[in-house]
């Protein structure tokens, strides 16, 4: 589904990683550990367009792209949620539809993706609450039904279940491995042993700028 | 005339609808919202251009914008008379001494107050704000809306600010505006000649006015943000 060559990303003359080569399969889930400063999340962010880096070579879906300057249609493909997910100024419904909006649909249909969306997560109470109000966990839920109602093919998730616990972590582990069989590939930067033992994950570590699977 | 029958002139003067007055105050306030009007559009998204984006000179647009804020208004207004002046580069308009001419100073003395405090309120926003619209598949466009809508009461506030900063101006409208009767004599140019002759009572009643301006600009501001600071300051 996607394949890069030799992907590398320095700051200034620092060498973070150099991957001789980055695969992921369609539809599969991988967790991405490693140290702190291994660059984890600065390769979901580059992943993801956030960030600039070097590739000698890439293809997403087939197609050869670029990773820069990062091709819009991409941005429709791949969706990355941060660690500590940020809400807009908007109900909870609001921030779900964010991206079907920015696709243009229209109103009738994109509701309805986001009612489901919402059944998803389990946050269809609150669905016209303002995310000021809003847990951690709640956020975090609603972060991935805003990322999942976009039908990505391409999941990036930094630490989903970082700064939770008890109830409100069981909640989100619950839901990862369903984005895989609603067709997206999903690639965790975690340390959660629990969803690092997920049934099914493929264990990618980032060790020394270089990628292992375990 | 003593303080107080200058007080009392005011009020009566205020209280009693007189035409001269509120002519006065009409031309500024109306100068005022349109220069702001024009100005508005260019500096907000100038503002969040230069906030978003990383150029070559960066930091010399952004002090020049910042020192363009402590620009006096008088020398605004040389420049301007120069330019619009009938052996002007723009003298073929015909500005000087007109509306226009005072709304032209009015644009170029908010540009740089909108420019700063909108690159100011985008700056100091979550820069994940940005990454998640863009993230979610936004366009720029949508991007810089998104934003500009989360830091909208920074952009208010510039607003204000500017509201503030050409409604109070004397230097500008005076030399560009000349100070015609009844045509572009604002509400300070007025404050200043009256004074000039003696006459406090119409000089209050126009400060009476440019305060009662003031106090309900900005508490439509604190309105807007829903009084958030100050319930923070309580708690």
């Amino acid at each position: 589904m996607l394949s890069i060559a030799r992907l590398t990303k320095r700051y200034g003359d620092n060498l973070l990683f150099d991957l001789r080569e980055f695969r992921l399969d369609a539809a599969r889930a991988y967790v991405l550990t490693g140290m702190n400063g291994a660059g984890k999340s600065t390769l979901l962010r580059v992943l993801a367009g956030l960030a600039p880096a070097d590739a000698e070579g890439m293809h997403f879906a087939g197609e050869p792209v670029r990773l820069a300057p990062y091709p819009a249609a991409l941005r429709r493909e791949i969706v990355y949620v941060h660690q500590h997910p940020v809400m807009f100024s908007t109900s909870v419904a609001g921030n779900i539809g964010y991206g079907l909006k920015a696709r243009g649909m229209a109103h009738a249909e994109a509701s309805k993706l986001v009612e489901e969306a919402m059944h998803w997560a389990g946050v269809l109470h609150l669905r016209g609450s303002q995310p000021s109000t809003l847990s951690g966990g709640e956020k975090q839920r609603v972060a991935l039904a805003r990322a999942k109602v976009l039908h990505p093919r391409l999941l990036l998730l930094d630490e989903p279940t970082a700064s939770l616990d008890g109830e409100a972590r069981e909640q989100v582990l619950a839901l990862i491995p369903s984005l895989t069989q609603a067709g997206s590939t999903v690639v965790m930067a975690c340390h959660d042993r629990d969803l690092i033992n997920l049934p099914d994950v493929r264990r990618l570590k980032l060790r020394d700028g270089q990628l292992e699977e375990k | 005339m003593g303080l107080m029958d200058a007080v009392r002139g005011a009020f009566g003067l205020l209280f009693n609808g007189d035409p001269v007055l509120w002519r006065i105050v009409w031309i500024s306030v109306s100068t005022s919202v349109l220069g702001l009007l024009i100005a508005a559009p260019f500096a907000v998204v100038g503002g969040y251009a230069i906030a978003m984006t990383q150029f070559r000179g960066r930091r010399v647009v952004i002090w020049l914008v910042q020192a363009a804020l402590s620009l006096p208004t008088v020398l605004i207004g040389l420049l301007l008379y120069m330019m619009l002046s009938r052996h002007g580069p723009m003298g073929g308009l015909q500005w000087l001494f007109s509306q226009p001419g005072i709304v032209a100073g009015q644009v170029v003395i908010a540009l740089p107050v909108l420019l700063a405090f909108t690159l100011a309120a985008v700056q100091a926003a979550d820069p994940r704000l940005a990454e998640t619209a863009i993230a979610h598949g936004a366009s720029p466009w949508r991007v810089m809306s998104t934003l500009l809508y989360e830091v909208r009461f920074g952009v208010m506030a510039a607003i204000i600010s500017g509201f503030g900063r050409v409604i109070s101006e004397v230097g500008c409208a005076m030399m560009v505006g000349g100070n015609i009767a009844g045509e572009t004599r604002t509400i300070t140019t007025a404050i200043a000649l009256e004074t000039s002759k003696g006459e406090f009572a119409q000089g209050i009643a126009l400060g009476v006015v440019l305060v009662t301006i003031a106090l309900a600009m900005n508490g439509a501001m604190m309105v807007l943000q829903g009084d958030a600071h100050a319930a923070r300051g309580r708690g």
